[in-house]
């Protein structure tokens, strides 16, 4: 047990390995090859130690699988907020988050030499003022002290605003806090509330719910500040397929973050000033962000952007200046009478499209997008109404007819089976 | 700031809430450790938080000739509200979902509140772009009077009369106890899982688009305890096994992470074979989910959820005809 610790100092590498146990799920101790076996063991043994009841094991023949099993529909809190809860600290920063705290408690406004000598009046702990200003620095920019100046003399207090007294106060904020703790963006930092309150979500479920998109709010924090001051952003992001492989460096203008909640993919898209174009940057790749200079030019890029966004029926800006102009991409789907619900499903999900009814059945969907390959998975959950595919592109509609033969031979023992109640 | 800093951290919670009280026990210490820790916790923590003959623990307990523990700090840890967590609060302030839980006056003073705060980040830094287009209208006075109903009955445990147009144009109406709210991102709605009351006793489940309910009554009737949803869950896995091409296994991993699922991998052929439960009600959705990766995953089993796939498939071949042909 010696050296092992179940808190952590970098985030960053614990993020690897709970996405890997928690999307993939099959890998086992070998698979792990970024750094030793003794890595792995500690990082395993760790997440086994903070989502305890959540880790699965199963023996396969290539050795124990470990993976986080969760149904994220039907858990009041995301299990993987606790990652974010083990960061390591020193004796000495856990002693004067206390101590500081309650010299001021009582709305004192006190100077450093004061608040030293009142810790060691209060708890018989002297510490030295450097310390002590260096702890006031850090919660100063942490919003919990309070600085200001009475002639030359710095006088700190404690920030009024508790978690508690607000919910106690504004009637509804704990039940609003409940619900965005388990949806939306950055819902760990409304979790820290609640818990800091003393509550916890019991009234709230999410359906379709990435909770292993918490991982990300580290990096997200970061390229939302880059985007609101218009600054340049370095990107390390390595390869899904190959980590192995050497990690690439981008120099990039962040645009906006474009996020499928179908998919559960979500990407930063940037524009990359050496190529002049638009590109897009999963998120869950992204190793790590360094904040540059202000981009003198991203309110011109920004509105292009925005222009161009409107053709996109994901997040590809495709292969128009390469190919020249893609024609639209036209889906003829049947439907028939008393099947409004599908007419009702085309309206509500399709994107840079247009629906005309051609007969009583027949529907055509054009779509016009940069990338006329981005819809197509969309599209096949159509299977079974799509009377035609035409213009896009020749090699997505080879794709389509090929899939087709593909899977009707691959459930041929079913034909002949089939009813007309197709959803 | 970041969120991954100590004083949000699990050590640190544990610590405060055993300085709560002016004194504690031992045992009480121990059994916040364990409520509240990691599993390991209670291998670390106690020999820091509790006070040791050597001098190595925090110093932040104290212990007493009765054989209790006082914590060394005059006042109860204050849960200070950090600036990041005001900025997350100000963010959501622009978010039309996050007013459905205020009257007006109670925003206001909320919102003056956090005045000089800068938001965490704005709604236009982020693009949904599949989300469904047809989500609820968080604005509607009916719809906020029916959120606020429902959750003050879901909270107090009280059951509710309900009455909507069902899909067929039929008025229903009938009573339930609000169990859960249930949000998804990708309907953008906000559906209220039930039980259905019949003879003031509790049979079965359902769920209510709250978007559809076009009345909501209290009933003044309550029951004691929470009651827990009825479970949904298919009894028998769907399997599917996933070829490695076109990036297939990431990408059905990823879209199918939300469910409870196995995953197993084949070395020799690189495919992937996932076992996983979902709700019953959610069958359509997932099978037209599974359809649209093509022919890079195949259904194994429940033989009817696959023979629903292969139904699917030969009527589109019916469609577009032999393709080679």
């Amino acid at each position: 047990m010696s050296g092992f610790s179940e808190l952590i100092k970098n985030f960053e590498k614990t993020r690897d390995y709970v996405r890997d146990f928690f999307i993939y799920g099959f890998k086992v101790r070998s698979d792990f090859d970024r750094k030793s076996a003794r890595t792995y063991d500690d990082e395993k043994r760790r997440v086994e130690s903070w989502l305890d009841g959540f880790l699965r094991y199963d023996d396969s023949v290539r050795g124990r699988q470990v993976s986080i099993s969760v149904d994220s529909g039907h858990v009041p809190e995301n299990p993987l907020y606790k990652a974010f809860y083990s960061k390591s600290f020193t004796d000495n920063d856990i002693r004067l988050h206390f101590l500081i705290q309650d010299v001021l408690y009582n709305g004192a406004a006190l100077t450093l030499r004061e608040i030293v000598d009142e810790i060691d009046c209060r708890c018989g702990m002297l510490f030295d003022e450097q310390t002590v200003r260096n702890k006031l620095k850090e919660y100063i920019s942490e919003g919990i002290i309070l600085s200001e100046k009475r002639g030359k003399a710095a006088y700190f207090s404690l920030s009024p605003d508790r978690a508690d007294e607000f919910f106690n106060e504004f009637d509804g904020l704990a039940d609003a806090v409940k619900f965005f703790s388990e949806t939306g963006e950055f819902g760990v930092v409304g979790n820290s509330i609640l818990k800091s309150a003393g509550a916890e979500n019991d009234l709230f479920f999410m359906k379709h719910n990435y909770i292993v998109h918490t991982l990300e709010d580290a990096v997200l924090y970061d390229i939302l500040e880059a985007i609101e001051q218009k600054r340049t952003l370095s990107l390390r992001t390595f390869s899904a397929k190959n980590r192995s492989k050497k990690e690439s460096e981008n120099l990039v203008v962040p645009m906006r973050i474009s996020a499928s909640v179908q998919t559960g993919r979500r990407y930063l898209v940037a524009y990359i000033p050496l190529y002049n174009r638009f590109n897009a940057f999963r998120l869950d790749y992204i190793r790590a962000v360094k904040s540059g200079g202000t981009f003198a030019g991203f309110d011109r890029i920004y509105e292009k952007y925005c222009h161009n966004e409107e053709r996109c029926f994901g997040v590809s800006f495709g292969e128009r200046r390469e190919n020249g102009n893609v024609a639209p991409l036209v889906i003829t789907v049947k439907i028939g009478g008393g099947e409004e619900y599908i007419l009702n499903r085309i309206i509500r999900e399709k994107r840079c499209g247009t629906l005309e009814k051609l007969s009583d059945d027949l529907y055509a969907l054009t779509i016009d997008a940069f990338d006329p390959v981005e819809p197509m998975h969309w599209i096949k959950t159509f299977i079974g109404r799509i009377v035609g595919i035409e213009g896009g592109n020749a090699a997505a509609r080879e794709l389509f007819r090929d899939d087709i033969e593909r899977m009707d031979a691959m459930y041929n023992d079913n034909k002949g089976e089939h009813n007309d109640d197709i959803q | 700031m970041t969120i991954f800093s100590e004083i949000y951290g699990t050590y640190y919670r544990i610590a405060a809430r055993a300085m709560v009280k002016s004194s504690v026990t031992e045992n009480e210490v121990n059994e916040l450790i364990r409520s509240l820790g990691f599993r390991d916790s209670a291998l670390f923590l106690p020999r820091k938080l509790l006070p040791q003959k050597d001098g190595s623990d925090w110093g932040l307990l104290r212990a007493n000739d009765g054989g209790t523990l006082s914590r060394i700090t005059v006042n109860p840890p204050p849960a200070v509200l950090t600036l990041l967590q005001k900025r997350w609060l100000k963010a959501k302030l622009e978010d039309e979902r996050f007013r459905l839980f205020f009257d007006d006056e109670t925003l206001w003073r909320l919102t003056e509140m956090l005045a000089d705060i800068k938001p965490l980040y704005r709604r236009v830094h982020f693009r949904y772009f599949d989300r469904f287009a047809d989500g609820d209208n968080y604005s509607d006075p009916l719809y906020r009077e029916n959120f606020s109903v429902v959750l003050s009955a879901l909270k107090s445990h009280e059951m509710i009369k309900v009455a909507f147009t069902s899909g067929h144009g039929k008025r229903i109406s009938f009573t339930c106890l609000p169990v859960k709210l249930e949000y998804s991102e990708k309907n953008d709605k906000l559906r209220v899982l039930i039980r259905k009351v019949r003879s003031g006793k509790l049979s079965g489940g359902g769920t209510l688009n709250l978007g559809r309910l076009e009345k909501v009554e209290c009933t003044g009737f309550f029951f004691k305890d929470p009651v827990e949803i009825r479970d949904d869950r298919i009894k028998e896995p769907v399997t599917v096994r996933i070829e490695p091409e076109r990036n297939a296994v990431e990408r059905f991993l990823m879209e199918f992470a939300s469910f409870e699922k196995r995953t197993e991998r084949d070395l020799e052929s690189g495919a992937c074979t996932v076992s996983m439960y979902f709700d019953r009600s959610d069958e359509t959705e997932v099978l037209i989910r599974i359809l649209s990766f093509g022919a890079a995953v195949e259904i194994l089993s429940p033989p009817d959820f696959r023979r629903q796939a292969a139904e699917r498939v030969a009527k589109q071949r019916e469609l577009t005809g032999s393709p080679k042909g």
